[in-house]
């Protein structure tokens, strides 16, 4: 599945690298448009597929992922297109990539199992979603101020220094994207455990609503991050953390989220396999 | 038509003589028009910067053009023609455009990719475009020169890079701070170094700027004459902890910013950044300083390192901006060299709809029975065909690109058509080109083919 939109970011991630090095405009907007192109295919993808499931295909881990690829691209083509800045694309579009192949070797989307067709469902998947590529875009801003960072305290302005915008614009590029993220992931949070607490006294049949409870691992993981992106606005606002810790306080919390949305996924949580 | 050009530059000419030729900036008005009073040309632009006056012209003979030129620029400034004459160059046609695309693109400065004279040669074309002495030549010219200009500067490196030691402070501010008017500076020491860093600063509206001086008199006087607030040399510390940008420029021989002071200073700024510039030798910061978290430290030496490396970057990148120059030039001379196929494709127009023309008036007789609609489609039928035939033709003549060719064309059709021999062979013509567009039929006007 989605071998066409894989093709297509694929093609952009190429070309985002060949205008970060070269720094062509015309290839800028060549993969800004390949990147419109992806995005749009997968729409279409996402859209066949939930006519054919009747619903939005986001439930299965596969589905999760392809629909936080596809909220991923949008949110950056956004970011680019408010902000006039194509730097940050060479280094989100290999992880599009990386996931989509993921998407692309699995599976299509599988029928949402009854227990889980309701409003309170979709809201939780939708504002996680919306977390994550918040949180991924805080992680790419914040690795891209690092390298910045490095770059000009070494005394040797050079590569990145012609590439990227100023350190205080990532610096509060970073920041807003994690208070973004984190009212997210609260809502989708609050949303999930509301969403249990009015099913498990119901008796529901499904071994998963069962299984869910603090401590399998889907959920434990995703506490961790909470907690995670919690400090980084602490530290922030209170502390006066910036800058360099807040960067890599969010591509730490990045990295509990990919491990949560893959091998998690995959083949550790009992209550989120579908 | 041909494109003239007649200057003189930093490349030929010196200073001195740079000065007594420059028209500055009403001086271009005044010589646009006591130029075309002198009808030597249809068309004129001028250049005029501190470091090149030039003059670009259509004209039909470029010989004259030459002459003519040197005369009124010698005149025109009170210079002597003999003693202006070493320095002028003249070029012609690709040659002259080729110079223009180089100026444009910042190939020809003194500072390879300086960023002021492609604004320059836009001023100098509105000014012209503005007295209506621009024509489709220099109109085109000119606008090209700016499309070669900007694709040099934003495909290629030439125009990268802070090539000077201040300009590299404030990109590197920039760099760290983003926008600068958020951003307090401070002046330590009152040397000229430091007076000319903050004349720097000042032109890029910091918020605030502070002065210390261990001499508070002096302090007093750079805040009064650039405008800010001068403190106590005690005060010092304090000024440190509120301040983003502190260039340092004292003639101390210890390092007045020791590494425990900016420590301390940092100790209240919640990791705001802090970007010190040393420009002093012997030293003001000590080394380490530049090892704290959040703080920036570059001195003298990185600066020129910096520049140094820029110039370098820059003119590895002038090869490719020659060749980004050259395709934009030849795309130009391709316009041109397709405009001299005009007056043949013109005049073959109107040999074509004046037989046609002669040819209905010829019929009149017999078609004044018709009725009108019938009449009138004959007409249309008639302007259809001769359109028709010419389309390849026409066609064919545009798309030529070797003036050689041109003039051969050229030759070939008149000869067919007795294109120039009008006035002998077409006595039985009614119409005739010579009389002007306004032929009978307006989709005749010579203009359309242009």
């Amino acid at each position: 599945m989605g071998v066409i939109p894989l093709l297509l970011y694929a093609a952009a991630a190429a070309a985002y690298t060949v205008h970060f090095v070269r720094r062509d405009e015309r290839i800028g907007r060549l993969a800004t448009a390949a990147l419109a192109g992806a995005a749009l295919a997968h729409t279409f993808l996402i859209g066949m597929q939930t006519v054919r499931v009747g619903h939005a295909p986001f439930g299965g881990t596969t589905g999760a992922i392809s629909a936080f690829v596809w909220v991923l691209a949008l949110a950056y083509l956004y970011l680019e297109m408010s902000t006039n800045e194509r730097a940050m694309g060479v280094f989100i579009l290999p992880l599009l990539v990386a996931l989509e192949a993921i998407v692309a070797s699995s599976p299509g989307a599988t029928t949402l199992p009854e227990a889980l067709q309701s409003a309170w469902f979709a809201l939780h998947v939708t504002t996680l979603l919306f977390a994550y590529a918040s949180f991924a875009l805080a992680a790419v801003v914040g690795i891209t101020y690092v390298l910045l960072f490095r770059e000009i305290k070494a005394r040797h302005p050079g590569f990145f220094t012609a590439r990227l915008p100023s350190l205080q614009v990532l610096d509060v590029m970073n920041g807003r994207a994690v208070a973004i993220g984190w009212t997210f992931l609260t809502i989708g949070v609050v949303v999930g455990g509301l969403w249990v607490l009015k099913m498990q006294p119901q008796g529901a049949s499904d071994p998963r609503v069962r299984a869910m409870s603090l401590l399998d691992p889907k959920i434990f993981v995703a506490l961790i991050c909470w907690a995670v992106y919690s400090f980084a606005l602490y530290a922030r606002r209170i502390v006066g953390w910036s800058g360099r810790r807040a960067a890599w306080l969010s591509a730490l919390g990045f990295v509990i989220v990919l491990l949560n949305l893959v091998p998690v996924g995959y083949f550790l949580t009992k209550s989120h396999n579908f | 038509m041909h494109l003239f050009l007649l200057g003189l530059s930093h490349h030929t000419a010196p200073v001195e003589l740079r000065e007594r030729v420059d028209f500055g900036t009403t001086g271009a008005e005044r010589a646009l028009d006591a130029l075309m009073g002198r009808a030597v040309c249809a068309e004129a632009v001028v250049l005029s910067t501190c470091n090149r006056s030039e003059l670009y012209v259509a004209c039909d003979d470029s010989d004259r053009a030459r002459h003519e030129l040197s005369a009124f620029l010698a005149e025109f400034h009170g210079v002597p023609a003999d003693v202006l004459e070493p320095y002028l160059y003249a070029l012609a046609d690709a040659d002259a455009a080729r110079h223009l695309f180089r100026v444009a693109a910042g190939l020809d400065s003194l500072v390879v990719g300086e960023p002021q004279i492609l604004g320059q040669v836009k001023d100098a074309y509105a000014v012209a475009a503005d007295r209506h002495v621009t024509g489709t030549l220099l109109n085109k010219l000119f606008h090209a020169a700016f499309a070669a200009g900007k694709r040099v500067r934003s495909q290629t490196g030439v125009a990268e890079g802070a090539v000077s030691v201040s300009y590299a402070a404030v990109s590197l501010a920039r760099k760290i701070f983003g926008d600068l008017s958020r951003v307090n500076a401070l002046l330590v020491g009152a040397g000229e170094m430091a007076k000319l860093a903050a004349r720097h600063l000042k032109t890029q509206q910091v918020r605030h700027l502070t002065f210390a001086s261990r001499r508070p008199e002096q302090a007093q006087a750079l805040a009064h004459l650039l405008g800010g607030v001068p403190i106590p040399w005690a005060e010092l510390e304090a000024a440190l902890a509120t301040s983003d940008i502190v260039i340092s420029a004292t003639g101390a021989t210890a390092p007045i910013l020791t590494r425990a002071r900016v420590a301390a200073a940092m100790l209240g700024r919640r990791n705001r950044p802090l970007f010190l510039i040393d420009i002093a030798v012997p030293r003001d910061v000590e080394d380490t300083a530049g090892d704290l978290e959040q703080v920036f430290l570059y001195n003298i030496d990185d600066l020129h390192a910096i520049v140094s490396e820029n110039l370098a970057k820059r003119s590895a990148e002038i090869e490719r901006a020659e060749a980004l120059v050259a395709e934009e030039v030849a795309r130009f001379l391709a316009w041109m060299r397709s405009r001299d196929a005009i007056p043949t494709v013109v005049a073959l127009r109107q040999r074509f709809e004046a037989v046609r023309v002669s040819e209905l008036k010829r019929l009149e007789p017999k078609l004044a029975s018709l009725p009108p609609d019938v009449r009138a489609r004959v007409d249309e039928v008639t302007h259809l065909i001769v359109e028709k035939l010419l389309l390849t033709p026409t066609e064919q003549l545009k798309a030529l690109t070797d003036r050689q060719m041109v003039v051969a064309y050229a030759d070939v059709l008149s000869h067919l058509f007795s294109l120039s021999e009008e006035d002998e062979e077409g006595s039985d013509l009614e119409f005739r080109p010579d009389d002007g567009p306004a032929g009978r039929n307006s989709r005749s006007d010579p203009k359309r083919v242009s």
